[in-house]
Protein backbone atom coordinates (compact mmCIF):
# COMPACT_ATOMS: atom_id res chain seq x y z
CA UNK A 1 0.00 0.00 0.00
CA UNK A 2 1.12 3.59 -0.98
CA UNK A 3 2.22 5.82 1.74
CA UNK A 4 -0.36 8.62 1.35
CA UNK A 5 -3.27 6.26 0.77
CA UNK A 6 -1.81 4.30 4.20
CA UNK A 7 -2.02 7.91 5.94
CA UNK A 8 -5.83 8.74 4.29
CA UNK A 9 -6.99 5.54 5.39
CA UNK A 10 -6.01 6.18 8.86
CA UNK A 11 -7.35 9.60 8.95
CA UNK A 12 -10.66 8.23 7.76
CA UNK A 13 -10.80 5.49 10.47
CA UNK A 14 -10.10 8.01 12.66
CA UNK A 15 -13.34 10.06 11.72
CA UNK A 16 -11.77 12.68 8.87
CA UNK A 17 -14.69 12.32 6.49
CA UNK A 18 -12.65 14.42 3.88
CA UNK A 19 -10.14 11.96 3.53
CA UNK A 20 -12.85 9.16 3.54
CA UNK A 21 -14.39 11.06 0.39
CA UNK A 22 -10.84 11.18 -1.16
CA UNK A 23 -9.53 7.77 -1.35
CA UNK A 24 -13.20 6.25 -1.95
CA UNK A 25 -13.38 8.82 -5.14
CA UNK A 26 -10.07 7.35 -6.61
CA UNK A 27 -11.67 4.06 -6.39
CA UNK A 28 -15.03 4.60 -8.20
CA UNK A 29 -14.49 4.17 -11.54
CA UNK A 30 -12.57 0.75 -10.64
CA UNK A 31 -15.14 -0.50 -9.18
CA UNK A 32 -18.00 0.56 -11.58
CA UNK A 33 -16.12 -1.24 -14.60
CA UNK A 34 -15.81 -4.20 -12.16
CA UNK A 35 -19.61 -4.34 -11.78
CA UNK A 36 -20.24 -3.53 -15.41
CA UNK A 37 -17.30 -6.32 -16.79
CA UNK A 38 -19.12 -8.84 -14.34
CA UNK A 39 -22.69 -8.42 -14.90
CA UNK A 40 -23.07 -6.82 -18.12
CA UNK A 41 -25.71 -3.98 -17.01
CA UNK A 42 -25.18 -0.76 -16.96
CA UNK A 43 -28.01 -0.03 -14.44
CA UNK A 44 -27.21 -3.00 -11.88
CA UNK A 45 -23.54 -2.35 -12.21
CA UNK A 46 -24.69 1.04 -11.08
CA UNK A 47 -26.82 -0.11 -8.47
CA UNK A 48 -24.32 -2.54 -7.16
CA UNK A 49 -21.52 0.51 -7.35
CA UNK A 50 -23.65 2.68 -4.82
CA UNK A 51 -24.03 -0.51 -2.36
CA UNK A 52 -20.41 -1.22 -2.43
CA UNK A 53 -19.76 2.28 -1.15
CA UNK A 54 -22.86 2.65 1.14
CA UNK A 55 -21.00 -0.91 2.71
CA UNK A 56 -17.70 0.37 2.74
CA UNK A 57 -18.99 3.71 4.47
CA UNK A 58 -20.62 1.78 6.89
CA UNK A 59 -17.81 -0.94 7.64
CA UNK A 60 -14.83 1.70 7.58
CA UNK A 61 -14.60 0.74 11.07
CA UNK A 62 -13.51 -3.10 9.97
CA UNK A 63 -11.33 -2.88 7.59
CA UNK A 64 -7.84 -3.94 8.81
CA UNK A 65 -5.50 -2.05 6.72
CA UNK A 66 -4.02 -5.98 5.56
CA UNK A 67 -4.98 -5.57 2.00
CA UNK A 68 -4.93 -2.49 0.11
CA UNK A 69 -8.47 -0.11 0.09
CA UNK A 70 -9.18 -1.53 -3.26
CA UNK A 71 -8.63 -5.22 -2.90
CA UNK A 72 -10.97 -4.52 0.20
CA UNK A 73 -13.96 -2.65 -1.87
CA UNK A 74 -13.72 -4.78 -4.40
CA UNK A 75 -14.30 -8.13 -2.00
CA UNK A 76 -17.57 -6.11 -0.97
CA UNK A 77 -18.06 -5.59 -4.69
CA UNK A 78 -18.00 -9.14 -5.08
CA UNK A 79 -20.00 -9.98 -2.65
CA UNK A 80 -22.79 -7.82 -3.88
CA UNK A 81 -21.89 -9.65 -7.07
CA UNK A 82 -22.54 -12.90 -5.96
CA UNK A 83 -25.64 -12.46 -3.70
CA UNK A 84 -27.11 -10.77 -6.85
CA UNK A 85 -26.14 -13.68 -9.39
CA UNK A 86 -28.21 -16.38 -6.85
CA UNK A 87 -31.26 -14.35 -6.81
CA UNK A 88 -31.09 -13.85 -10.61
CA UNK A 89 -30.62 -16.93 -12.59
CA UNK A 90 -31.26 -15.23 -16.04
CA UNK A 91 -29.49 -16.30 -20.13
CA UNK A 92 -30.48 -15.25 -23.08
CA UNK A 93 -28.52 -15.56 -25.84
CA UNK A 94 -27.86 -13.10 -28.35
CA UNK A 95 -24.27 -13.94 -29.70
CA UNK A 96 -23.95 -12.38 -32.78
CA UNK A 97 -23.59 -14.64 -35.74
CA UNK A 98 -22.41 -12.54 -38.77
CA UNK A 99 -21.21 -9.29 -39.21
CA UNK A 100 -19.86 -7.99 -42.00
CA UNK A 101 -16.27 -6.10 -41.58
CA UNK A 102 -16.39 -2.47 -43.30
CA UNK A 103 -13.36 -1.54 -45.51
CA UNK A 104 -10.91 0.15 -43.62
CA UNK A 105 -11.48 3.51 -45.55
CA UNK A 106 -14.94 3.04 -43.59
CA UNK A 107 -13.89 4.45 -40.38
CA UNK A 108 -17.19 5.46 -38.79
CA UNK A 109 -18.65 1.99 -39.79
CA UNK A 110 -15.93 0.53 -38.50
CA UNK A 111 -16.04 2.23 -34.97
CA UNK A 112 -19.46 1.13 -34.75
CA UNK A 113 -18.28 -2.50 -35.35
CA UNK A 114 -15.76 -2.28 -32.79
CA UNK A 115 -18.55 -1.35 -30.31
CA UNK A 116 -20.65 -4.47 -31.19
CA UNK A 117 -17.29 -7.05 -31.09
CA UNK A 118 -16.48 -5.72 -27.39
CA UNK A 119 -20.24 -6.36 -26.51
CA UNK A 120 -19.98 -9.42 -28.00
CA UNK A 121 -16.28 -10.11 -26.43
CA UNK A 122 -17.98 -9.05 -22.93
CA UNK A 123 -21.54 -10.79 -23.80
CA UNK A 124 -19.32 -14.16 -24.27
CA UNK A 125 -17.64 -13.90 -20.76
CA UNK A 126 -20.51 -12.88 -19.17
CA UNK A 127 -22.97 -15.62 -20.37
CA UNK A 128 -20.73 -18.39 -21.34
CA UNK A 129 -18.17 -18.63 -18.74
CA UNK A 130 -19.58 -19.99 -15.07
CA UNK A 131 -19.58 -17.17 -12.43
CA UNK A 132 -16.40 -18.79 -10.08
CA UNK A 133 -14.09 -18.35 -14.01
CA UNK A 134 -15.49 -15.20 -15.18
CA UNK A 135 -15.01 -13.55 -11.13
CA UNK A 136 -11.46 -14.48 -11.63
CA UNK A 137 -10.71 -13.31 -15.39
CA UNK A 138 -12.38 -10.27 -14.92
CA UNK A 139 -10.23 -9.23 -11.72
CA UNK A 140 -7.00 -10.67 -13.51
CA UNK A 141 -7.84 -9.72 -17.33
CA UNK A 142 -9.48 -6.58 -16.82
CA UNK A 143 -8.50 -5.28 -14.02
CA UNK A 144 -4.54 -6.28 -13.92
CA UNK A 145 -5.08 -7.62 -10.41
CA UNK A 146 -2.45 -10.03 -9.19
CA UNK A 147 -2.91 -13.28 -8.09
CA UNK A 148 -2.10 -12.27 -4.52
CA UNK A 149 -5.06 -9.93 -4.63
CA UNK A 150 -7.19 -12.04 -6.18
CA UNK A 151 -6.79 -14.43 -3.16
CA UNK A 152 -7.29 -11.91 -0.82
CA UNK A 153 -10.63 -10.31 -2.97
CA UNK A 154 -12.22 -14.00 -3.54
CA UNK A 155 -11.04 -15.69 0.00
CA UNK A 156 -9.97 -18.50 -2.30
CA UNK A 157 -6.42 -20.08 -1.97
CA UNK A 158 -3.39 -19.01 -4.78
CA UNK A 159 -3.98 -22.63 -6.29
CA UNK A 160 -7.55 -22.57 -6.76
CA UNK A 161 -7.10 -19.11 -8.55
CA UNK A 162 -4.50 -20.85 -11.00
CA UNK A 163 -7.10 -23.48 -11.16
CA UNK A 164 -9.59 -20.86 -12.19
CA UNK A 165 -8.14 -18.17 -14.47
CA UNK A 166 -6.70 -20.99 -16.31
CA UNK A 167 -9.62 -23.12 -17.07
CA UNK A 168 -12.15 -19.94 -17.74
CA UNK A 169 -9.19 -18.82 -20.14
CA UNK A 170 -9.75 -22.50 -21.71
CA UNK A 171 -13.96 -21.67 -21.67
CA UNK A 172 -13.39 -18.35 -23.04
CA UNK A 173 -11.16 -19.09 -26.14
CA UNK A 174 -13.17 -22.45 -27.02
CA UNK A 175 -16.03 -20.00 -26.88
CA UNK A 176 -14.83 -17.44 -29.35
CA UNK A 177 -13.21 -20.86 -31.71
CA UNK A 178 -15.74 -23.67 -31.41
CA UNK A 179 -19.25 -21.86 -30.12
CA UNK A 180 -21.94 -19.63 -31.43
CA UNK A 181 -18.96 -17.24 -32.69
CA UNK A 182 -17.74 -19.93 -35.02
CA UNK A 183 -18.55 -17.91 -37.73
CA UNK A 184 -16.21 -15.25 -36.71
CA UNK A 185 -13.24 -17.97 -36.18
CA UNK A 186 -13.34 -19.54 -39.77
CA UNK A 187 -13.04 -15.79 -41.40
CA UNK A 188 -9.69 -15.51 -38.68
CA UNK A 189 -12.13 -13.54 -36.53
CA UNK A 190 -9.71 -13.23 -33.60
CA UNK A 191 -7.42 -11.30 -36.37
CA UNK A 192 -10.37 -9.32 -37.92
CA UNK A 193 -11.60 -8.64 -33.89
CA UNK A 194 -8.00 -7.50 -32.84
CA UNK A 195 -7.38 -5.36 -35.71
CA UNK A 196 -11.14 -3.74 -35.39
CA UNK A 197 -9.97 -3.07 -31.65
CA UNK A 198 -6.88 -1.04 -32.58
CA UNK A 199 -9.01 1.13 -34.31
CA UNK B 1 8.22 -31.53 -21.13
CA UNK B 2 5.76 -32.56 -22.90
CA UNK B 3 2.68 -31.09 -25.04
CA UNK B 4 -0.02 -31.78 -22.14
CA UNK B 5 2.29 -30.59 -19.32
CA UNK B 6 2.69 -27.43 -21.73
CA UNK B 7 -0.88 -26.69 -22.42
CA UNK B 8 -1.47 -26.62 -18.84
CA UNK B 9 0.99 -24.09 -17.70
CA UNK B 10 0.36 -21.87 -21.02
CA UNK B 11 -2.36 -19.75 -18.76
CA UNK B 12 0.15 -19.48 -16.05
CA UNK B 13 3.44 -18.93 -18.17
CA UNK B 14 1.12 -15.75 -19.83
CA UNK B 15 1.12 -14.10 -16.48
CA UNK B 16 4.85 -15.04 -15.74
CA UNK B 17 4.01 -16.96 -12.52
CA UNK B 18 6.28 -19.63 -13.18
CA UNK B 19 9.80 -20.09 -11.96
CA UNK B 20 12.36 -19.46 -13.99
CA UNK B 21 13.14 -23.24 -14.38
CA UNK B 22 10.14 -24.36 -15.39
CA UNK B 23 9.55 -21.18 -17.98
CA UNK B 24 12.85 -21.83 -20.17
CA UNK B 25 11.86 -25.67 -20.08
CA UNK B 26 8.47 -24.68 -21.97
CA UNK B 27 10.06 -22.00 -24.22
CA UNK B 28 12.09 -24.83 -24.82
CA UNK B 29 9.51 -26.75 -26.32
CA UNK B 30 7.23 -23.57 -27.77
CA UNK B 31 10.58 -23.08 -29.72
CA UNK B 32 10.29 -26.92 -31.22
CA UNK B 33 6.71 -27.71 -31.48
CA UNK B 34 4.35 -26.15 -33.94
CA UNK B 35 1.44 -27.44 -32.45
CA UNK B 36 1.75 -26.11 -29.22
CA UNK B 37 2.97 -22.53 -30.42
CA UNK B 38 0.03 -22.22 -32.60
CA UNK B 39 -1.64 -22.88 -29.57
CA UNK B 40 0.04 -19.92 -27.47
CA UNK B 41 -0.11 -17.82 -30.35
CA UNK B 42 -3.99 -18.42 -30.32
CA UNK B 43 -4.25 -18.26 -26.54
CA UNK B 44 -2.84 -15.02 -26.95
CA UNK B 45 -4.67 -13.13 -29.46
CA UNK B 46 -7.51 -13.93 -26.84
CA UNK B 47 -5.66 -12.34 -23.87
CA UNK B 48 -5.24 -9.51 -26.57
CA UNK B 49 -8.90 -8.53 -27.54
CA UNK B 50 -9.49 -8.61 -23.64
CA UNK B 51 -6.51 -6.23 -22.84
CA UNK B 52 -8.26 -3.94 -25.06
CA UNK B 53 -11.78 -3.99 -23.90
CA UNK B 54 -12.62 -0.23 -22.99
CA UNK B 55 -13.44 1.30 -20.00
CA UNK B 56 -16.65 2.93 -18.68
CA UNK B 57 -16.93 6.28 -17.47
CA UNK B 58 -18.85 6.39 -14.26
CA UNK B 59 -22.11 7.54 -14.86
CA UNK B 60 -22.48 9.54 -11.85
CA UNK B 61 -20.43 10.51 -8.62
CA UNK B 62 -21.47 7.61 -5.66
CA UNK B 63 -20.13 9.65 -2.95
CA UNK B 64 -22.51 12.31 -3.56
CA UNK B 65 -25.02 9.84 -3.42
CA UNK B 66 -23.72 8.85 -0.02
CA UNK B 67 -24.43 12.50 1.46
CA UNK B 68 -27.64 12.34 0.32
CA UNK B 69 -28.38 9.17 1.75
CA UNK B 70 -26.49 10.39 4.87
CA UNK B 71 -28.63 13.13 5.10
CA UNK B 72 -31.81 10.62 4.82
CA UNK B 73 -30.26 8.77 8.38
CA UNK B 74 -29.08 5.79 6.61
CA UNK B 75 -25.83 5.78 8.40
CA UNK B 76 -26.75 4.54 11.48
Amino acid sequence: MKADEFQLIKSAKEGDREALNDIFAREQKYIFNLMIQLTGDGALADDLTQETFLSAYQNMNKFRLQSSLRTWLSKIAINLFRREYRRKSKHVSICLEEIRIPSKEDIPERIIIKREFQWCILHSLQQHVPKNYRMVLVLRDLQNMSYREISETLSWSISKIKTCIHRGRKILRAHFINGKCKAFAEKDYLCICEEILDL
Amino acid sequence: MNCEEVRSLISEFYDQELNQEISRSLEKHLAGCIECQKEYDSFNKIMKVLNKLKTYDIPRNYLEGMKKKKKQNCFK
